[in-house]
């Protein structure tokens, strides 16, 4: 191994076990610099945080600055980043808070993670021009075989209760009273041009959404809705859908 | 490229970046934070640099570590040269990826003859991937680290011979660095080849808040009044380069940022040696 590889070797160790001595024989003999180590291990830790910060500010805001950098720092000495582009940093973190014995009274607290991770991703995923009404004004058989191409930016999930709704409640400027229903609900994020929008998914709609998905026709995905819920009005669903950008393109197949 | 005053692009001053009249204004970003697939921060970048030129700063290329830089890595910075056709595009003399983790910080080496080979292998690899010329800059230092076998003035110097890559000197990190390990910061911008000096940076530092007596390269304040001194040496030996305000936490309003820009602005200027006292922005 070269000297310079076996330096970097020594230094993540020192940066990890919090002593000079994997560097010391590239240390003065009288000097165990433990200051000069520490400021490189606390800008490392500080450019992770921040980084997680800004990826999941719901969660920061929840659980306050202090409490937030201390976890998110224990996050990064267990899932350092794998690539300098740090906007794209903290996959595991939602995951992890599920595991994160502090977190344990803080039930909601991963399902807070996931959706803000969900909102970051919408953030930064690829452009795309979403559908206008219009494109979608054609013979009822042909839209119903056609095929709809999703924003790529589109995420959508369900819950078993109501953290979509407390989590959109905490991103408001001026959060007021929060409440964690219990009825189950969904949640739709996407970024039609250069603002992410975020709203709660009824049960019929995520069932559209999931159909469509998985490459179903406009009409199969419908289907899916109303199997999802019989009472659900359909046709000021699919127009939600449309006015939220959800749609970039119709294959019409060989009907067109 | 004018040697103007540029300043450093924050997403919370993306509107007054882009309505600035300020004469020969450009930005400098660091490219990781635009290295995504689409969304508003990359529409912001590309309506202001159709106002002003760019220049793209890395912190995550590596230079330093002995392993070929990543791939994926210099394709995402060519992608983004390639869109935004920077004036300059530079990177740092340190390491931060290492056997798959990311540092985010930029992290010291023994400047070994050895470590000089695998350093100008590693620019040159950047530099033919990107087809340009990179501008390399001096990092801030906290480790006395032993070993050397070259200063580092001289392992800069040597590198730009060997790879034709420019400098981007860091005043404030040549105080910060010799603050920290005890040399005398006129005595390293002396050394330095003037005629290698592509860009400048000037930025704010502090004191460690763990109590020791090192300097923290920040970017979390004011410009001090000693870096100010040591710029205006600099540009007196060298003349005037394009000079970057950096500011990345604790960030004030951009009229604040602004009037440190005008500063430098107005001492590029005065010099002497300025072949364009009333520079525009480049055409771009």
């Amino acid at each position: 191994m070269s000297e310079l590889a076996a330096f970097q070797d020594a230094f993540v160790a020192a940066l990890a076990e919090r002593t000079a001595a994997p560097i010391a024989g590239w240390l003065p003999e009288d000097d165990t610099e433990l200051a000069g180590l520490a400021v490189y291990r606390n800008t490392i830790a500080k450019g992770c945080v921040d980084a997680l910060a800004a990826n999941f500010p719901t969660v920061a805001s929840l659980v306050g600055d202090d409490w937030f950098r201390a976890a998110a720092a224990l996050f990064a000495r267990e899932h350092p980043p794998a690539t300098a582009a740090l906007l794209a940093y903290g996959e595991a973190f939602a995951d992890w808070l599920a595991r994160f014995p502090p977190a344990g009274d803080l039930p909601y607290l991963p399902a807070m993670a996931r959706l803000d991770w969900m909102w970051t991703t919408a953030l930064f995923a690829p452009e795309a021009r979403p559908l206008p009404a219009e494109a979608f004004a054609l013979a009822p058989d042909v839209l119903a075989a056609a095929r709809p191409r999703l924003h790529p930016s589109l995420a959508f999930a369900w819950f078993h209760s109501g953290l979509p709704g407390l989590w959109l409640a905490a991103r408001e400027p001026e959060p007021g009273e929060m409440t964690l229903a219990e009825d189950p609900q969904g949640v739709l994020i996407v970024r039609p041009e250069d603002t992410v929008h975020s709203r709660l998914l009824d049960a019929a709609g995520f069932a559209f959404l999931a159909a469509a998905r998985d490459g179903a026709s406009l009409g199969e995905a419908i289907t899916a809705a109303a199997h999802a819920d019989p009472a659900a009005d359909l046709a000021t669903l699919f127009a939600a859908l449309i006015a939220d950008g959800v749609f970039v393109g119709l294959d019409l197949g060989d009907s067109a | 490229m004018p040697p103007t005053a540029g300043l450093g692009l924050k997403p919370q001053h993306y509107a007054e970046a882009l309505a600035s009249d300020a004469k020969g204004l450009w930005f400098e970003v660091h490219p990781e934070n635009y290295m995504a697939a689409g969304g508003p921060r990359l529409r912001w970048l590309e309506a202001i640099r159709a106002r002003r030129p760019l220049s793209l700063h890395g912190v995550g290329l590596s230079l330093a570590a002995d392993v070929d830089p990543d791939p994926g890595h210099l394709a995402a910075l060519k992608a983004l040269a390639d869109r935004f056709a920077p004036f300059v595009v530079s990177e740092h003399l340190a390491w931060s990826a290492w056997r798959g983790v990311h540092q985010p910080d930029l992290l010291p080496f023994p400047r070994t003859r050895a470590a000089l080979d695998r350093i100008a292998a590693n620019i040159g690899r950047a530099q033919d991937v990107l087809g340009r010329t990179i501008l390399v800059e001096n990092p801030s230092l906290y480790l006395p680290l032993t070993g050397h076998d070259l200063d580092e003035t001289e392992f800069l110097a040597e590198l730009t011979r060997r790879t034709g890559c420019g400098l981007l000197v860091d005043v404030n990190n040549v105080f910060v660095s010799a603050s920290n390990l005890g040399y005398a910061a006129e005595t390293y911008l002396d050394a330095l080849p003037a005629d290698a000096i592509g860009e400048i940076h000037l930025a704010g530092h502090g004191a460690d808040e763990g109590g020791s007596a090192l300097l923290i390269d920040t970017h979390g304040a004011p410009v001090a009044e000693p870096v100010w001194a040591l710029y205006r040496r600099l540009i007196d030996r060298i003349g005037p380069r394009p000079t970057l305000i950096e500011r990345d936490d604790d960030i004030p309003a951009f009229d604040e940022l602004m009037a440190e820009r005008d500063r430098a602005h107005r001492m590029l200027l005065g010099t002497g040696a300025c072949a364009c006292p009333h520079a525009e922005p480049a055409h771009v």
